[in-house]
């Protein structure tokens, strides 16, 4: 099996060390009115080339530009477009991280490109391909409130964060993205809602040219929707291993259509996975369920970390692989 | 009110006892101590007496705002959770991780089994009883919250980690109970998170709380009641201190479908935003809360601590509190005089 390394989406924006706390001292003074909204940038410009330089050294093979300048993974985006403002922090799913929630005052609409300026500055800074990461139209809906009756109802903001996030989707494409991918977290609390969020992925995938898109999973157990996740149309699909012991054997009996990018290192945990455990795991998926290709990556975003256990990880997922190369497989 | 239970403590508080979260925001002077301590410039004896200074700061403003049961404003810790990690033997610094924004906090990593070899908030509380004559909380943070925010690399799971944390702790609220501590509070505000995991914080607070002389308050924010709601009300507390203004309120459309049991503090006052709410707007979410809740069982403090503030923001915002309930407890008052 072809094994890629690759993150997840975010990493971590601060570190120990002075060198990586220059993004956090430079807001605070930009609150205070010492710095200005230019040395904000250079600040968020500085750490993001630090991101990926860190994945890049450990050999990863396909980055992120670790969601450096996102305050949150909703009102980053959310926040963004008309008829939309943020407000109070709420928890982001089960994690001791707060996002801004949107206040949706009319349909959302996307009046500028959200992350165009950010996937190009990545892309140029990077040796390696950068993955273009966009929080999906089912999580931001879900996290929203609308304010204004039934035209900002779930269904109409939905509808509006849909269309919104698939001309960010050609955006991306059109600017050189060789992979996009969705993340909808959200889904595992409402599988029941599976045909609306079907609907939301065919319309971003009409959206993506000749970029791949993939679709990450992740804070829940995805074995009950496996088979449904399947029929998406999407090129990759993104798993988190680590909250579900039989998903495993889910992946190994059904197969897969899809190139799957394995959340086997566990990104909300500094303890580091035994390398020989992950690569045995890795050939029972690959011989099991007949896999030719597949991404290795942790298993959500890093930002969950310290700097350095997420450097740490990073490395794992590098260590993973030559074990399981070594492997009699 | 549990005012049985209060009053057999010797604690006779007003109609809407005004109370604040836990934290305050620290003045300039102490966060300078804590940059020079963290940098060797200065000695550990130079930064408590920062802290010392800084904790009568807050109590004096919270007696000349008119506050009724005190808190010592958590002038010595970082964070709530890094906090009792850094003073519990099993815990090691795992780094810095992000909380919200521009905001960051050591998140703990439990590397060995647990223990609480002496006290660790005792001397603050007691430090502070000694400069006020106002009823004074008892603060930690629970058990569960502790599990919840740490890397669990010892532990073979997280309940066996709770549970180990709750033993411990334990004698901590017995050492605040030894010293005169007759109301504590227990913050968890991670317990809402995982609802499947609400027996585990049940389990723990049992084992916190149980045959102990105190009455006992637990906070709770930013999270999702509506997940854990009812079955919270198994926790064996006496209030629960609760973030209501942040949701707007709607924590109170779950009380109107199931009769809420205990007393509550209920949060009047947005802790994360720059605005400061005016009277009326205070005032409404209080009435808003009369509508559904009996007057007998409210308390009034702000949503969460109010540490992110600015100081000049967060006494305004006490400040409101204050105002608002007296306001209401004048006109309870009133109609309690005529109806008589």
């Amino acid at each position: 099996m072809e094994l890629a390394l690759c993150n997840h989406s975010s990493y971590p924006r601060i570190g120990d060390d002075p060198e990586h706390q220059l993004l956090r001292r430079t807001i605070a003074q930009h609150d205070k009115g010492e710095k200005t909204d230019e040395a904000v940038r250079a600040a968020q410009d500085r750490m993001t080339e630090l991101a990926l330089a860190e994945q890049t050294e450990v050999g990863v093979d396909l980055v992120t530009d670790g969601q450096i300048r996102w305050a949150d993974p909703i009102s980053h985006l959310a926040g963004k477009l008309s008829g939309v403002r943020v407000n109070g922090l709420l928890r982001f799913f089960d994690t001791n991280f707060y996002f801004r929630q949107p206040v949706v005052e009319a349909r959302p609409e996307r009046t500028e490109p959200l992350l165009l300026e950010e996937f190009r500055f990545a892309q140029e800074k990077s040796a390696r391909p950068v993955k273009a990461v966009l929080t999906g139209p089912y999580t931001l809906a879900r996290f929203s409130v609308g304010e204004n009756g039934a035209s900002t109802g779930f269904e109409q903001m939905l509808e509006g964060y849909t269309v919104a996030l698939a001309a960010e989707v050609a955006a991306l494409a059109a600017a050189g993205a060789t992979v996009i991918q969705i993340e909808e977290p959200a889904l595992l609390q409402h599988v029941d809602d599976f045909l609306r969020f079907e609907q939301c992925l065919t319309a971003l995938a009409r959206s993506k040219d000749s970029a791949q898109l993939a679709l990450s999973i992740y804070f829940g157990d995805p074995a009950a929707v496996y088979d449904q996740l399947q029929t998406l149309p999407v090129d990759i699909l993104g798993l988190d291993f680590t909250y579900s012991p039989g998903l495993a054997d889910r992946v190994i009996s059904n197969g897969t259509a899809r190139t799957l990018m394995l959340g086997l290192v566990d990104g909300r945990n500094t303890r580091l996975e035994d390398p020989a455990a992950v690569a045995r795991q890795l050939e029972e998926l690959a011989r099991g369920a007949g896999l030719n290709r597949a991404y290795l990556s942790p298993s959500c975003g890093l930002e969950y970390l310290p700097r350095d256990r997420a450097r740490q990880k990073l490395k794992q997922l590098a260590v993973i692989r030559n074990t399981f190369l070594g492997s009699p497989s | 009110m549990s005012r049985a239970k209060l009053q057999g403590l010797g604690i006779d508080l007003p109609l809407f006892p005004i109370t604040s979260v836990g934290s305050f925001p620290k003045p300039d002077f102490l966060l300078k101590a804590r940059a020079d301590f963290a940098s060797n410039r200065i000695r550990r004896g130079a930064l408590e007496k920062a802290e010392r200074q800084a904790t009568e700061f807050w109590i004096r403003k919270q007696e000349e705002l008119g506050v009724d049961v005190l808190v010592d404003g958590e002038m010595y810790r970082g964070d709530m959770v890094a906090y009792f990690a850094e003073n519990l033997a099993g815990f090691e610094d795992g780094g810095l991780v992000r909380s919200y924004g521009n905001r960051y906090y050591h998140k703990p990593v439990i590397s060995d089994e647990v223990h609480w070899d002496e006290p660790i908030t005792l001397e603050w509380w007691k430090y502070a009883r000694g400069i006020t004559s106002k009823p004074l909380k008892g603060m930690l943070t629970g058990p569960y919250t502790i599990m919840d925010w740490s890397f669990i690399e010892y532990y073979p799971d997280r309940r066996t980690a709770c549970v180990a944390l709750a033993k411990e702790l334990r004698n901590e609220v017995q050492a605040l109970i030894d010293e005169g501590a007759k109301i504590i509070q227990i913050d968890e505000p991670a317990i809402s998170v995982r609802p499947e995991e609400l027996p585990v914080a049940i389990e723990a607070m049992h084992i916190m709380t149980d045959g102990l002389p105190a009455y006992f308050i637990s906070h709770i924010c930013y999270g999702a009641f509506e997940n854990i709601y009812p079955g919270m009300l198994d926790l064996p507390v006496d209030n629960f201190d609760l973030e209501m203004s942040n949701s707007g309120l709607d924590t109170l459309e779950l009380f109107k479908r199931r009769t809420y049991t205990k007393d509550i503090s209920f949060g009047v006052v947005d802790s994360h935003s720059h605005l400061i709410e005016d009277g009326p707007t205070v005032e409404h979410r209080l009435r808003q809360a009369l509508e559904v809740l009996p007057k007998e069982a409210i308390w009034v403090d702000p949503d969460c601590g109010l540490k992110t503030r600015t100081a000049d923001e967060a006494v305004a915002k006490m400040q409101a509190v204050v105002n608002a309930a007296k306001a209401l407890r004048e006109k309870a008052g009133v109609r309690s005089q005529e109806s008589e």
